[in-house]
């Protein structure tokens, strides 16, 4: 894993993946997750779900971004990636972060921005100037593998880290539960690398029906009271 | 068992849906019924299942203008066994369609690969129903994995794959929240459409235009209802 990709996934890069929870603050709301023991399935099946969708996505995008490519591909890439999330909280959400993270990636000048991919970036954000989270974390990774770790990664990492904020779970212990996941997230930034270079229309479309309604549910609860998480 | 059925109707002069074309092999029977200037036309499974060994193919044409009811009569029981099933319309402008098959259980050793692919034009409307059952009362659901792919003028408006039967998404929130049904209401239509939400269901804007409505909830009857309840407060005129 290259150090840029893992800047990139540090929970200290200011890409302003710390203000989202990925529905897991709804879920605890609700009391729906409450204890240590709940934790490790939702993570587990956010992984396969919402965390292979932004994996795959991230990967093709790197991809694209290191490819001879036509104008238009970001274009195909977000409507490719809106028409897989047919929830609008978690489109807005999966935008908010995209541009956070488009800002810090360009003040930043991270390498792989600063030569070739700084024109990327401005394309991307020329085509898309909210572009999706999964879409411009693959313009910056610089590679197509270190695209989707760090899109896996995050999609656990984020919501784990939330938990221990959240409902006050021992930091060692969900990092323990995060660590014993790794062999789960390589299998699945695996197989976001294998469908890297295909036509987007063909890329996987994951549906997760229970984070789509926390969603919605926790978007709805965010404007009429306190939350901590913006998803 | 492997059949194919197809459907088009289009636009006569008199500006009546009529049925052209409808070729059906059972189990996939066709039952045109009539109606005032639309179409009206009944799917009736003619034999159980699907059951293994079993491929199922539907296709149904609607020509510019047109106004078709694809109605379910009963509910669709996936038995034991790989089997498969596709459902694939294309839709003219300005045409107008619901599709609203019945509910499908996945019974305990179901196997089943299900498609919709829908190819509309600009300004066409497909309104449809889906409601998943995982098992028969007190029943383990078997494997269901279903695809959607609808695209609106060559762009894609939604892409979904959904895998029933494995219990770590089954059961977990993000996936089916140990809910023993999972409805949808689509529309797929050019409209605008308001979020609306609740414990266990939603009404989201797609970001191509229409909108899906999903319920989870513990029984069938439930779900239906609440699908019905959502689709009052929105009511639009285009319902057929």
């Amino acid at each position: 894993m290259s150090v840029l990709a893992m800047l990139l996934a540090d929970s200290r890069f200011p890409g302003g993946g710390h203000v989202h929870s990925g529905g897991l603050e709804e879920a605890a709301a609700r009391g729906l997750l409450r204890a240590e023991a709940d934790l490790p399935p939702f993570l587990t099946a956010r992984l396969r779900t919402a965390g292979l969708l932004a994996a795959v996505f991230a990967a093709a995008s790197a991809h694209a971004a290191g490819s001879p490519r036509g104008d238009g591909v970001w274009d195909v890439l977000d409507a490719e990636l809106d028409a897989r999330t047919p929830s609008a909280a978690a489109r807005y959400a999966s935008r908010v972060q995209g541009k956070a993270f488009a800002r810090a990636v360009g003040v930043m000048v991270v390498p792989s921005v600063d030569g070739d991919c700084g024109s990327t970036l401005r394309a991307v954000l020329a085509a898309t100037p909210r572009p999706h989270h999964a879409i411009v974390l693959g313009v910056a990774a610089g590679s197509v593998a270190g695209a989707a770790r760090v899109a896996a990664y995050l999609a656990v990492s984020g919501p784990a880290s939330a938990a221990v904020r959240l409902l006050g779970l021992d930091p060692l212990w969900v990092n323990g539960v995060v660590a014993g996941m790794v062999d789960e997230v390589e299998a699945v930034a695996g197989e976001a690398v294998r469908w890297a270079g295909c036509a987007p229309a063909e890329l996987p479309a994951p549906s997760s029906p229970g984070l789509d309604l926390l969603a919605e549910e926790h978007e709805r609860h965010h404007r009429e009271e306190v939350r901590l998480f913006v998803s | 068992m492997r059949a194919r059925a197809d459907l088009a109707v289009e636009v006569d002069r008199h500006g009546n849906t009529v049925v052209g074309t409808l070729r059906c092999q059972a189990p996939l029977t066709l039952v045109p019924a009539r109606a005032n200037g639309s179409a009206l036309v009944h799917l009736v499974a003619s034999a159980a299942g699907p059951l293994g060994g079993d491929d199922l193919a539907l296709t149904v044409r609607v020509g510019s203008g047109a106004r078709l009811r694809l109605v379910g009569v009963a509910a669709t029981v996936l038995l034991s066994g790989a089997s498969r099933s596709a459902v694939t319309f294309e839709i003219g402008a300005g045409a107008v369609v619901e599709y609203l098959p019945g509910p499908t259980v996945v019974t305990e050793r179901a196997e089943h690969e299900a498609s919709l692919v829908a190819t509309l034009a600009r300004d066409a409307r497909l309104r449809t129903r889906e409601v998943l059952v995982l098992g028969r009362a007190g029943e383990p659901p078997g494997r269901l994995d279903t695809r959607t792919s609808v695209t609106r003028d060559g762009r894609p408006v939604l892409r979904q794959r959904l895998l029933v039967g494995d219990p770590a998404l089954d059961r977990s929130l993000p996936g089916l929240a140990g809910r023993r049904v999972l409805a949808t209401e689509s529309d797929f239509s050019p409209d605008e459409a308001e979020a609306a939400s609740g414990q266990w269901w939603s009404r989201s804007p797609l970001a191509a235009g229409g909108s899906v409505v999903t319920v989870l909830a513990d029984d069938a009857a439930t779900a239906t209802r609440r699908l019905a309840e959502v689709a009052e407060k929105t009511s639009g005129d285009e319902s057929l």
